[in-house]
C-alpha cells in the first residue's frame, strides 16, 4: 500500500516537473480516466495530470497544496460533471483563481456534456440520500462513451490550439481504432455471459452491464452514497441465493469486509475491480489495460468453476 | 508570489485567527479540561446534522448555523452545570460521556442521508487551505468580538481559572460565568473547526498553552511564548506543505507536526533551565 502510494506521488510529481516545459496545453483531469484519454488524444502537445488518486472515492477527494497550484496553471480542466465531483472541485476551482477553468471558461469540459446518461431521477431529492441526483456519472465504463470523451477533447484542444489540431485528430482517431478492435474483443469475453445478474458495491457498473449485456440491479448499498444497513444486506443476500448471483464487485476505496461477509452467506466471489486505470496493477494511465483488466476479472469470476 | 495568490487566505487565517484560542488553551489547560474543545465541536457537529436531516445545506442556509450555535450553548450549559458536581466523578469524564454520545448521536442522525459521512468529516477535519476571504473576515470580526468581552472581563475570567481567592464580581453566581466561558469558547471553537478542523484547533489550543507553562510564570509571558509558537508552527507548516511539490503534503496535519518538534524544543529548553537552576 505504501509503496503504491508512493509510486503514485512519484508519478504525480514528475507530470507535474514536465508540465510547462514544451507543451502547448496544461491540462487537468480530475480523475484518471479522464487524464488516460486526454493524454491519447494530446500526445505530446500537452501535459496531463489528475487529482483523485485511482484508489481514492472520486465522488469525495481530500484538497493537497498540489491541487491548487496544477489548478492554478491550467489551460484546461476535465471533469466528469454530472455532480460527480460537486462535493469537492467547485470550491477548489474557486480557490484556484484561474479564470481559463472556472465555471464557463474556455478550458472548462464537463465530459458528462453529450452522454446519454443513465439513471436520471424524476424528480430531484438529494436530502433522502442519493448521490446521483444528476443521473449515475461512472459512464466511462462503457468503452463506446470513453470514445465520445475522446472526440469531445480533441474539439476542445483544437479549439484552444489550433496549430495543433490535425495531431490532436489524428491521435483520436487512432485511440478510437484500438478501442473499437479491443471492444471486439471484450464483447467477446463477456458474451457467454448474457443476461447474467451481477451484484455491485456502488452503482458504478451499470454503463459496464448495459453494454456487455449484463445485469446490474443489486447493490451493497440501499442507495447510492448510502452505506450499507444490516436490513438491506440480508435483503441482498437473499436475493442473490434466490436468484444464484455468485459475483460482488468491489473497488479499491469500498468497504470490502461489508462484501465478503455477504459472499460468505451465499458462497459468492468477492472481485476487485476499478474504473480507474492505476487502481488495479499494471493500468497505470492506460484505459485499454484499465478495461483489460475489469473485463478478465469479471469474466473469470462468471466463468463456470471447475470443480463443481 | 504564489504566496500572496493561492495562498494568502489560509495564511492570513493562521496569522490572524490563533490568537484567541491560544488565550483559551491557558484556561482549558490550567483547569485540566483538555478535551472539552473536542466535546464542544461534537456537539456544535450534531447541531449540523440535524440540519441536514431536517434539509438544510450547509454553508448555503442559515439554519445549520443557528443550530450548530444553539446546540454550542446547550453544551456549555452541560458542562456549567456538570462543575463541582460530584466530587468522586472527576469533570474529563462528563466531558468524554458527552464528546461519545454526540458523536454517535450524529451518526445516527446522519445515517440514511448520502453526504452524511463527509459532512461530519469536513467539520473535524476542515480544510485551512481552501478557507476564503469571507469566512477569514467573519471569524476575525467574531474572535475580535470575544477577545473583547474577555479583555474587559479578564479579572473574573483568569481569576476564576487560576482560582483567585479575591475573584471579583461574585454578586453573580459561578455557575453563570462558567456558562459565559464555555459559551464564548464553544463559539470560538465552532467557526475555527469549520474553517481548520478539530486536529488543527487542538494542537492551537494546547500546544502553544503548554509551551508557555513551561518556559513562563506570568500570564503575560505564557501568552507571549504562546502567541510565538504558534505563528512559527502556522507558518512553517503552511510553508512546508506547500513549498514540498514532491511529498504534498496536507496542510493540517503539517502544522500539527510542527506544534510537536515546537514543544519536544520547548521541553528541552525548560529541562535545561530546570538543571541550570537546580546547580545554581
Amino acid at each position: 500500500m505504501t509503496l503504491r502510494r508512493l509510486s503514485w506521488i512519484s508519478i504525480a510529481a514528475s507530470s507535474l516537473a514536465v508540465s510547462g516545459a514544451h507543451a502547448a496545453l496544461r491540462v487537468v483531469a480530475t480523475t484518471p480516466e479522464y487524464a488516460a484519454v486526454a493524454s491519447a488524444v494530446g500526445g505530446d502537445k500537452v501535459s496531463v495530470t489528475f487529482l483523485a488518486k485511482p484508489t481514492e472515492d472520486p465522488h469525495f477527494v481530500d484538497a493537497k497544496p498540489s491541487h491548487l497550484v496544477a489548478l492554478n496553471r491550467a489551460d484546461v480542466l476535465v471533469e466528469g460533471g454530472a455532480d460527480l465531483e460537486v462535493g469537492w472541485l467547485p470550491p477548489l476551482v474557486q480557490e484556484s483563481r484561474n479564470p481559463r477553468i472556472a465555471s464557463g471558461g474556455s478550458g472548462r469540459v464537463a465530459a458528462s456534456e453529450g452522454i446519454q446518461l443513465l439513471d436520471v431521477p424524476a424528480q430531484l431529492d438529494r436530502s433522502k440520500g442519493d448521490l446521483h441526483a444528476a443521473g449515475n456519472p461512472h459512464f466511462m465504463m462503457d468503452p463506446e462513451n470513453a470514445g465520445i470523451v475522446a472526440h469531445h477533447l480533441a474539439d476542445v484542444f483544437c479549439r484552444l490550439d489550433p496549430g495543433s489540431c490535425t495531431a490532436y485528430q489524428a491521435n483520436r482517431e487512432r485511440f478510437e481504432k484500438t478501442l473499437d478492435e479491443r471492444m471486439r474483443s471484450w464483447a467477446a469475453k463477456l458474451a457467454p455471459f448474457k443476461g447474467t445478474p451481477i451484484v455491485t458495491y456502488h452503482s458504478t457498473w451499470r454503463y459496464f452491464a448495459a453494454r456487455f449485456g449484463l445485469v446490474s440491479d443489486t447493490f451493497l448499498e440501499p442507495k447510492p452514497g448510502i452505506p450499507p444497513s444490516p436490513p438491506h444486506l440480508a435483503e441482498v443476500i437473499a436475493k442473490m441465493n434466490d436468484q444464484k448471483i455468485r459475483v460482488i464487485l468491489v473497488e479499491p476505496y469500498q468497504n470490502r469486509k461489508q462484501a465478503e461477509v455477504v459472499a460468505e452467506h451465499t458462497g459468492g466471489t468477492v472481485v476487485n475491480v476499478c474504473q480507474f486505470p492505476g487502481g488495479l496493477p499494471g493500468t497505470d494511465g492506460d484505459y485499454f489495460a484499465l478495461m483489460d483488466a475489469d473485463v478478465s476479472a469479471v469474466a473469470s469470476a462468471l466463468a463456470p468453476r471447475s470443480a463443481s | 508570489m504564489e504566496l500572496f495568490t493561492l495562498w494568502l487566505w489560509p495564511f492570513l487565517a493562521l496569522l490572524l485567527l490563533p490568537g484567541i484560542l491560544v488565550y483559551f488553551g491557558l484556561h482549558v489547560v490550567e483547569r485540566g479540561i483538555i478535551f472539552v474543545d473536542l466535546a464542544l465541536a461534537q456537539v456544535a457537529a450534531l447541531g449540523i446534522c440535524v440540519a441536514i436531516f431536517l434539509g438544510a445545506h450547509p454553508g448555503h442556509d442559515v439554519l445549520p448555523y443557528a443550530l450548530s450555535l444553539v446546540f454550542t450553548l446547550l453544551g456549555a450549559a452541560l458542562f456549567a452545570l456538570t462543575r463541582f458536581r460530584h466530587s468522586r466523578v472527576p469533570q474529563e469524564a462528563f466531558i468524554g460521556i458527552i464528546y461519545v454520545v454526540a458523536a454517535a448521536a450524529a451518526t445516527l442522525v446522519l445515517s440514511h442521508s448520502a453526504e452524511g459521512d463527509e459532512e461530519i468529516k469536513n467539520l473535524l477535519v476542515g480544510n485551512i487551505l481552501l478557507v476564503n476571504r469571507a469566512e477569514v473576515l467573519r471569524a476575525f470580526s467574531l474572535f475580535a468580538a470575544v477577545g473583547i468581552l474577555h479583555y474587559f472581563l479578564r479579572a473574573r475570567f483568569l481569576g476564576i481559572t487560576f482560582r483567585d481567592r479575591k475573584v471579583p464580581g461574585l454578586g453573580i453566581p459561578l455557575r453563570l460565568w462558567d456558562f459565559l466561558f464555555y459559551g464564548t469558547f464553544g463559539v470560538v471553537v465552532t467557526s475555527f473547526v469549520q474553517i481548520a478542523g478539530v486536529y488543527l484547533v487542538f494542537s492551537y489550543l494546547i500546544v502553544p498553552a503548554v509551551c508557555g507553562a513551561l518556559l513562563c510564570e506570568t500570564i503575560r509571558g505564557r501568552l507571549l511564548v504562546g502567541w510565538s509558537v504558534a505563528f512559527v508552527a502556522g507558518l512553517a507548516g503552511l510553508t512546508t506543505s506547500v513549498k514540498a511539490e514532491t511529498l504534498d503534503l496536507p496542510t493540517g496535519p503539517t502544522i500539527v507536526c510542527f506544534f510537536g518538534l515546537l514543544l519536544l524544543i520547548c521541553g528541552a529548553i525548560s529541562a535545561v533551565r530546570g538543571r541550570g537552576r537546580a546547580e545554581a
